[in-house]
């Protein structure tokens, strides 16, 4: 039962039910009515024996000799016993039982019982013959008539009625299942409907309802759906604001701090032009001026770059690029070349090119390269491999590679891997802003670490016809 | 889902067939056997008195009648109807009433008389079987309001 779909369960419930209803009434007007007709049989089979036997006593002899006995016999009919005393009349086909015989012995009514033999259902009738005086006082006459009669009609008649119950219940069966059926159907259809409803939810469209119907508990049902998915709608509008708020407010703060940065870097030149002059505690404080303002710039730039990404309006110049060329490019740029080394895998054409953005490319280079000479230890690598439809960039590095809890916020903006390392050399955007850039280009970045002892092995994966 | 089967089971078998059963009473045991006829004479005292004849059988109540006709015998009892040598009687019996047509007038029978005939008609009728309560009427050959008369025996009581 439980495995059923609830329309089978429904359906199956309501036709036993309406079925067993029609047989319980059909059988019991048909149990009834049998119990009639078999009382009204036994009544009318007890009346005539009464008469048969009343109407031909007052002509016996008393005390009956045989040929009396055989008159009352005839009387009565086949099928029957008469004895008196010593004498007998009939066959005894030992069908009246001794229970039967002792209470025609001892009583002075007429009694009946039924039996089965040979399958076939008889009735057995047993009576005294009494002697009335003429003041009403009736004594035993020691005459006893048994009688035996087929109720082989009646059971037919019986086994008719219980036909007929069993027709009334069984065209009750088409007709319950029809009833099921639209009632299953008017039940589930509301049900269907809030599946439907609630699938659309868990699609991601918000906007999905079903109306409820009626003021049933399925009504109820549907509009607490309706409710959820309003509250949904309204939590999930309020966080979109809040995180756009928050971008904005990042893009105008980084937008804000560019024209006084450029300002502070003009001085920052001027200072570092001068410091040779300068006695070497204050020249030492120039310089760290120098760093952090370089490393500030570099910081808002990051900002407007991540803002640029997130307002969508991030542009590709798209471009054929010798990959190779444009890794040992940017890394000659930041003066890399020492420290970082160049492997194009087996096998791969010696010129890999692709259409890219190349400033973007240069971008993603440096801040994987500069993520693994920062955190990671040498010998940091880059593996250029190619098949026909993607380009991969490999970088790896010798330190201790990435523990499984960092694994999953590598990416994340700002993310700390060490808590206590707070201050480090990049802006805490270099590998999102790879991420998104990938992204971009229709490729992405995968982290993980080179495998036994291995450290820490970035994936770039771009697409070699861009997008 | 077990239970619903059991309940479908034991309906199935209840609704089936002609059931045995044990011994149950089917009314009162017929009656009318008797050692002779009850007929109804008067005694020296003017009493209305039963004398039981030993004819074998109980017989009806034409032949009772026909056979008070007849007269009381040797036995020191007398009748009270005038002799007559034709005994043929005509009984009628209804569920309620018994009709007696006897070839006698109404100077034929004193009102003990009409108690003999009345008497031996209602015994031979309780005796086979019949109500107590049943009532006779004695119809006259010649017309008489005496003929429509409803009667009782006095010796036989309604009782129930």
């Amino acid at each position: 039962m439980r495995r059923l779909g609830l329309r089978a369960r429904l359906v199956v419930a309501f036709v036993l039910v309406t079925v067993l209803g029609a047989a319980a009434a059909a059988w019991s007007s048909a149990g009834s009515a049998s119990a009639a007709l078999v009382t009204a049989t036994q009544a009318r089979l007890c009346e005539s024996i009464a008469g048969q036997v009343g109407a031909v006593a007052p002509q016996l002899t008393y005390p009956p000799d045989q040929e009396a006995l055989d008159r009352l016999r005839a009387a009565v009919g086949p099928d029957t016993l008469v004895t008196y005393r010593g004498l007998r009349s009939g066959t005894d086909n030992g069908l009246a039982t001794g229970a039967l015989r002792a209470a025609v012995r001892n009583g002075d009514r007429l009694v009946t019982q039924r039996v089965t033999a040979g399958d076939r259902p008889w009735l057995l009738v047993g009576t005294p013959v009494m002697i009335t005086a003429p003041d009403g006082t009736r004594t035993a006459s020691g005459i006893e008539v048994y009688a035996v009669r087929d109720l082989t009609a009646v059971e037919a008649q019986i086994d008719d009625l219980t036909r007929s119950a069993a027709t009334t219940a069984a065209l009750a069966l088409p007709l319950a299942l029809l009833l099921a059926l639209l009632a299953a159907g008017s039940v589930l259809r509301p049900v269907r409907t809030l599946r439907d409803t609630a699938r659309r939810l868990a699609a991601g469209d918000l906007d999905a309802r079903s109306p409820p119907r009626g003021a049933d508990e399925l009504a109820e049902l549907t509009a607490t759906v309706n409710e959820m998915a309003e509250s949904v709608q309204a939590s999930m509008a309020a966080m979109r604001r809040m995180q756009a708020d928050a971008r904005r407010f990042a893009a105008d703060v980084s937008h804000e701090l560019r024209t006084p940065l450029s300002t502070l870097t003009a001085v920052v030149e001027v200072l570092a032009a001068t410091t040779d002059g300068m006695a070497p505690d204050a020249r030492e404080s120039a310089q760290l001026a120098i760093t952090e303002t370089h490393r500030l710039v570099r910081l808002v730039e990051d900002l407007m770059e991540v803002s640029r990404f997130d307002a969508g309006t991030a542009h590709l110049r798209v471009e054929e690029v010798d990959v190779a060329g444009a890794v040992r490019d940017c890394l000659r740029a930041r003066g890399w070349l020492d420290r970082v080394e160049l492997v194009a895998a087996d096998g791969v054409e010696s010129r890999v090119v692709l259409r890219a953005d190349r400033r973007r490319l240069d971008v993603m280079v440096a801040n994987l390269v500069g993520n693994a000479l920062r955190h990671g230890a040498p010998p940091v690598r880059v593996h250029v491999r190619a098949d026909p439809a993607w380009v991969w960039l490999e970088v790896t590095d010798g330190g201790p590679g990435l523990p499984e809890h960092v694994l999953p916020h590598v990416f994340d903006r700002f993310y700390k891997a060490d808590a206590a390392r707070t201050r480090t050399p990049g802006s805490g955007l270099g590998l999102a802003i790879a991420l998104e850039n990938a992204r971009l280009h229709g490729g992405d970045v995968t982290a993980g670490n080179t495998g036994a002892g291995g450290g820490a092995r970035f994936v770039l994966r771009l697409p070699r016809e861009g997008v | 889902m077990r239970r619903i089967w059991l309940v479908a089971t034991v309906l199935l078998l209840a609704g089936c067939g002609v059931e045995p059963s044990g011994v149950t009473d089917g009314g009162d045991a017929p009656t009318g056997v008797a050692p002779g006829v009850t007929l109804y004479f008067v005694d020296g005292q003017g009493v209305l008195t039963p004398q039981p004849r030993g004819s074998d059988h109980l017989g009806t109540i034409t032949e009772a009648v026909s056979l008070l006709l007849t007269g009381p015998g040797t036995s020191g009892l007398h009748t009270e109807i005038a002799p007559t040598d034709m005994t043929r009687v005509v009984v009628t019996t209804t569920p309620d009433l018994i009709q007696l047509v006897v070839p006698l007038t109404v100077r034929d029978v004193t009102p003990l008389g009409i108690d003999q005939l009345v008497c031996t008609a209602l015994g031979v009728h309780v005796q086979s079987g019949g109500s107590r309560r049943m009532v006779v009427r004695v119809r006259f050959t010649l017309a008489t309001p005496e003929s429509d008369r409803l009667r009782t025996c006095p010796l036989i009581s309604p009782g129930r």
